[in-house]
This record gives structure tokens, sequence and C-alpha cells, in this order.
């Protein structure tokens, strides 16, 4: 916390390493988490449908489908206050880190949130297609924070060394 | 007044505790579903039940869900606390005294199942009354985290004591 409320040169160039390993951990949980929902089959429409069918008289869903965003939006929380705070002492527009985390804090809803619209509405179609596309624009938005964070943290520290 | 070094990580806070309610609120469709709202509903989910033609739960069983909780929940509760006391949006006795509360509530609720499936069913209660405070508990972290957010009047926050500002003397 303190490297992130007194982001001094010093503290960030001492703090890179570090940030880097856990950026790296970071993505590798994004790409098993991406390789986790297509071995389920979760990255087809269909297969998502099958997954989260409710059972007869299971009016609140299956429970698996609860698990899945009781433990979705606990890695989201986190991944998104680390790689937002790690934004904030990186030298990156406002704007860039505003439309970063807007957009993967916003996909990551429609993510947890898209098959709980079948519990409310279930003629409503296309849940499944836009789970799919929150789980993407989310994972993409959070590799791409990843990534901005990965090149620019601690590059004033560096540069003042220099 | 709410530390003015929090204010630039507003956004990841509140992304941070809007999923912080989605957990909060999928776990108590979790706990209804699971195992019901009453004592006798609890004790018949660690204990079996021929009724409802289900076994008593093992001691693998309880472990793989207290495992993960473990880590989990004092790991979500440690951050949270530490995002309000850093802003300083409450004061240091009501802050010692709410994370005391949240902690035991988090501790009860995980030992209270071991405790009904070992020791005796009427901690039914305890694993109840532990859920309930905990989410009650970690709801109102959340409203406090969101405070950090809101601006008082005139654009200025409100004057309360800070609590563990580092860099900061006492």
């Amino acid at each position: 916390m303190r490297l992130l409320v007194q982001p001094t040169p010093e503290a960030l160039d001492r703090a890179r390493p570090p940030v880097r390993i856990f950026l790296a951990f970071a993505v590798l949980l994004l790409v098993a988490a991406a390789a986790h929902r297509a071995s389920q089959g979760a990255l087809s429409p269909d297969g998502l449908e099958r997954l989260l069918e409710a059972a007869p008289g299971e009016r609140l869903g299956p429970l698996a489908l609860w698990e899945e965003v009781h433990q979705g939006a606990f890695l989201y929380g986190f991944l998104l206050l680390a790689l937002g705070s790690l934004l904030v002492v990186s030298p990156v527009s406002s704007r860039v880190r505003g439309a970063l985390l807007a957009v993967s804090t916003g996909a990551a809803m429609v993510d947890l949130l898209a098959p709980l619209v079948p519990l409310v509405a279930p003629s409503l179609p296309g849940w499944a297609a836009l789970r799919i596309a929150g789980f993407a624009v989310a994972s993409g938005a959070l590799l791409a924070s990843a990534a901005v964070a990965w090149v620019t943290f601690g590059r004033t520290a560096r540069r003042s060394d220099g | 007044m709410v530390d003015p070094r929090v204010r630039p990580f507003r956004g990841p806070i509140a992304a941070f505790a809007a999923m912080l309610v989605i957990v909060a609120g999928t776990a108590a469709v979790l706990f209804a579903r699971k195992m019901g709202l009453g004592a006798a509903q609890v004790e018949a989910f660690y204990l079996g039940s021929e009724a409802a033609f289900s076994r008593p739960r093992s001691l693998e069983g309880l472990l793989e869900v207290a495992v993960p909780h473990l880590l989990a929940v004092p790991l979500a509760l440690f951050v949270t606390l530490h995002l309000v006391a850093f802003a300083g949006v409450v004061r240091r006795r009501p802050f010692a005294l709410l994370s005391g509360l949240t902690f035991a509530c988090a501790l009860a609720g995980v030992a209270a199942g071991f405790g009904i499936r070992f020791l005796w069913p009427g901690l039914a209660w305890v694993k109840i009354a532990a859920f309930v405070g905990l989410e009650a508990t970690l709801l109102l972290w959340c409203v406090l985290l969101v405070s950090v957010l809101v601006p008082g009047p005139n654009g200025s926050r409100r004057e309360e004591g800070p609590v563990l500002l580092p860099g900061r003397p006492g």
C-alpha cells in the first residue's frame, strides 16, 4: 500500500520485479481461466446453456451457476483492484487508465450476471452469447491492463536513474 | 478527513466493492440453497438426513470447503479493512470493534461447521448467526468503502479521526 500511495521513483524501482512477477501470474490466471472454460465447453453458447441448464424444479438455477459467480466475482474483484491500482501509479494517461478499468469492470459484470438473466426472464434469448462476449472483453481488457502495467510501471523511476 | 492519497484509487476501489457485493450476495444464495435458513436444516446438512437421503459430511468434505475459505475470507476482509482504514472514514475504536466482530464471525462460521458435525448439533445457531453477522458486517464495510468514493459537502470529506495512516505520525 505504501508503494501505491507514496510512489517515489526509488520505491517504484524497487517494486518493479515483484510487480512484474505478479503481472505474469495474473496473465497466467486469465489464460488458465479461458482454458478451463474452453475445456468445459463454456465458450460456445450451446455448450454454456447445457452446462448451466437448471434441473426441473430448480427455480434459482443450478448451484454450479452460483458457485461460479461467487468465485468469479472474488477473482475479478482482486484483479481489478490490483491491476487498477498499479495503473494509477504508472505513467499512463488517466483516459487510458479509466477506459481499461471501465471496460474490464463492465464486461466482468456482464460475464457474472448474464447467466442470471434466465432466472428473471426465461424466454429472453442470447444470455449465453452475452456471457461469452463479456468474458472475452473482460479478459482482453485485463490482459491489456497487465501489459500496460508491465511496460509502464516504474518507468519514471528508471528514467530518473539514467 | 479521508486521506487525499486514496482519491486516485477510487475507480479500482469501486470495482472491488461491487465485486464484493456480488460475492456476499451469491454467498447468501449458496448458504440458503445448500443448507437452508433454519437450525434444523443446517443440522441436517452436516449430520445427514434420512428424509433427504443425505449422508453426514465427511471430514474431507468439510475441509474442501473450509480451506479455500480460510484463505479467501480473511484475505478479502484484510484488503477491505485496510482500504477503509487507510481512507480514514471510521474512527479508531469503532473500526477496531467492527474489525474484531467481522473476523470473529468469519472464524466462527468456518469452525461451526466442524463443531456441528463432531461436537454438538446445537452449534447450528452459531453457524447461522456467524453467517448473518459476516454478511451484515461485510456489506457495512462495502458501504464504508463506497463512502470513500463519494465527496462530502462542498467537495470536502467528512471530518473524522483517521486511522492507521502510514507516513503520518500517531
